[in-house]
């Protein structure tokens, strides 16, 4: 699915102005700090403000322009607010159905509410009233209440932002569910970088009212606006199962083990490693004198700025992957570290998705 | 000495019982239809004119309505812009007339309806209906499937508020419809009579029983709005 936005707004001081064409598969965190302009143009894509100046166009379909204006009830999309979104006159159940009841006569079903349901563990919750839940618990709801109006593009506005850190991660890990089992491209509004690098897949940056860059997320942690916030790389690993509690992983030729998640079935077959850079050691020749058994071989692509004047990241190459290392400067000086350079990188800690 | 109550109603009070309850229903329906529009976009849209016509609508919480049925009998009379074009079409003007009446007690009671409505709606925020829009909805859809069960204690509360306060109507009519039996005279207006010509038994049960009927309409809006409250607390 491509998104054509065209698109100028002007609010006091504030101005944004777009003219972008978004590739949307799997997930796609539009990122920024707050204020740059996500949630507006979020909003402008659902169609639940019109602007004067824009152009908007979904695949084929026009959503917007001239004066032709596709209403928002028309749009093939299915939105997750930041706040509690859910009808409180309805039950748990009405709420879910809402919107499944009224695209049902337009479109194909691919997604039925027992599936749903199932998928976001909802099954015990159907009869509740919208107050009797916890945040969490809502936007859970919400979340399966957009599904279920079958929708070609998920649009969630910063939908973790008002939940603890527990519910958090269990939104996230739903998401994730969602993003996998359904297939249908989500666009997630967030201004918390951790959130995005456990979710995303790609990335749109927003900085004052414009995209300042997009593409796959793991190219743009590079970018030195996201490594100022949190210097840190995305691996995409292979599983090979486990053997002493240790998952055994291969990313290209190379070998990682690390300590098994608790909660592992064993039928998860891809991870994503995230990785900070400050957990990243560099050496010359493999270690064999170290407590740290992961150890890979990489070149360095380039070095880049860090926020301590004292430091430098270094760009390395993992079988076509980057990956950071956060080094002070006098440690780069003292290996004589090159751009082509073949080093061995020694990982410290990994979270793993 | 109080005067003596239970004497029988006269026909010319039944006349102006119906006429009052006749006048009472017709108000509020037309007054539901029309604040619900123009509560609606005091409550969600942003624009210059809101103060003024925010202004215009508390109008008759401050008037002496003889200032309201001044103005009414100038403009709907056969000499007013609208009573004059109205004849010139071959119309009777509206003063003293049912219509007139009916004209003036919208005007008057138009803060009782539009103020609920416009809490209601306020409280309610612009929220539900993005998400039912998001959700596949058109604004009609929105109005039965949102609107109308989450705005429902201020819809009967506008209601029953507009009626009681049509109920207590005096200055208004008195100007501009004068005492016309089964034209323009309601209970207020006939009691008003009764008293003139010193029938205080009639002007009597009548007062009692307008003082007993208001007083229930209140009781009941004021228990509605604490039921409305818990439940917007929840």
């Amino acid at each position: 699915m491509t998104l054509a936005i065209q698109l100028t707004v002007k609010r006091g001081a504030f101005t944004l102005e777009l003219n972008h064409s978004l590739p949307l598969h799997g997930v796609t965190a539009l990122f920024g700090r707050s204020g740059c302009g996500k949630t507006t143009l979020l909003r402008a894509i659902a169609g639940l403000d019109r602007h004067a100046k824009a152009q908007i166009r979904c695949n084929d379909v026009v959503w917007q322009q001239g004066n032709h204006f596709m209403p928002v009830h028309q749009r093939r999309i299915g939105m997750v607010f930041q706040h509690s979104s859910l009808l409180p006159h309805l039950t748990v159940l009405q709420n879910l159905l809402y919107g499944f009841k009224r695209r049902l006569k337009h479109s194909a079903v691919q997604l039925e509410p027992a599936q749903v349901i199932s998928l976001l563990e909802l099954e015990s919750l159907l009869q509740l009233q919208p107050e009797q839940l916890s945040g969490g618990q809502r936007q859970r709801i919400a979340l399966g209440r957009a599904l279920l109006s079958q929708p070609e593009l998920l649009l969630l506005d910063e939908p973790l932002a008002s939940l603890d850190q527990q519910s958090r991660n269990e939104i996230l890990s739903f998401l994730q569910r969602v993003a996998n089992q359904t297939g249908i491209p989500m666009l997630l509004v967030s201004h918390q970088l951790d959130d995005v690098v456990k979710l995303a897949d790609q990335l749109v940056l927003m900085q004052h009212g414009r995209i300042i860059s997009q593409g796959p997320l793991p190219q743009q942690l590079l970018q030195p606006e996201l490594a100022v916030i949190s210097a840190m790389s995305l691996l995409y690993a292979q599983s090979h199962g486990c053997h002493n509690h240790l998952l055994q992983l291969s990313i290209g030729k190379q070998q990682l083990q690390l300590p098994a998640p608790l909660s592992n079935t064993g039928t998860q077959t891809a991870y994503r490693l995230r990785i900070q850079a400050r957990d990243v050691a560099l050496s010359l020749t493999p270690l064999t004198d170290s407590s740290v058994s992961n150890q890979l071989q990489v070149s360095i692509s380039g070095f880049n700025n860090a926020p301590h004047p004292a430091e430098t990241l270094v760009q390395l190459n993992l079988e076509g992957q980057p990956l950071q290392a956060l080094l002070t400067k006098q440690s780069v000086e003292r290996l004589g570290l090159q751009v082509g350079q073949q080093v061995y990188a020694q990982i410290k800690a990994v979270a793993l998705d | 000495m109080m005067p003596e109550l239970f004497v029988a109603l006269s026909p010319q009070d039944w006349q102006a019982i119906r006429l009052t309850l006749k006048l009472c229903l017709y108000t509020t329906a037309i007054l539901l239809l029309l604040a619900t529009p123009l509560a609606w976009w005091l409550a969600l849209r942003q624009s210059k004119l809101r103060t003024a016509i925010q202004a215009i609508v508390a109008l008759p919480l401050v008037l002496p309505p003889t200032v309201l049925g001044f103005y009414l009998l100038l403009l709907l009379g056969p000499h007013g812009a609208i009573g004059s074009t109205l004849e010139r079409l071959g119309v009777s003007h509206l003063a003293f007339s049912f219509s007139g009446i009916l004209i003036g007690s919208v005007i008057y009671s138009l803060p009782f309806a539009v103020q609920p409505l416009l809490e209601s709606f306020r409280r309610m925020g612009a929220g539900p209906l993005e998400v039912a829009a998001t959700l596949g909805a058109g604004k009609l859809d929105q109005l039965f499937s949102v609107v109308l069960p989450l705005c429902r204690g201020g819809f009967i509360v506008a209601a029953t508020l507009t009626f009681a306060h049509t109920l207590g109507e005096f200055g208004v009519i008195l100007m501009l419809g004068g005492s016309i039996p089964g034209e323009t005279q309601v209970l207020s207006v006939l009691i008003y009579d009764h008293t003139e010509a010193m029938n205080y038994a009639q002007a009597h049960q009548l007062s009692l029983g307008l003082l007993i009927s208001a007083f229930v309409v209140l009781f009941i809006v004021y228990g509605l709005n604490r039921r409305f409250e818990r439940e917007a607390v929840l």
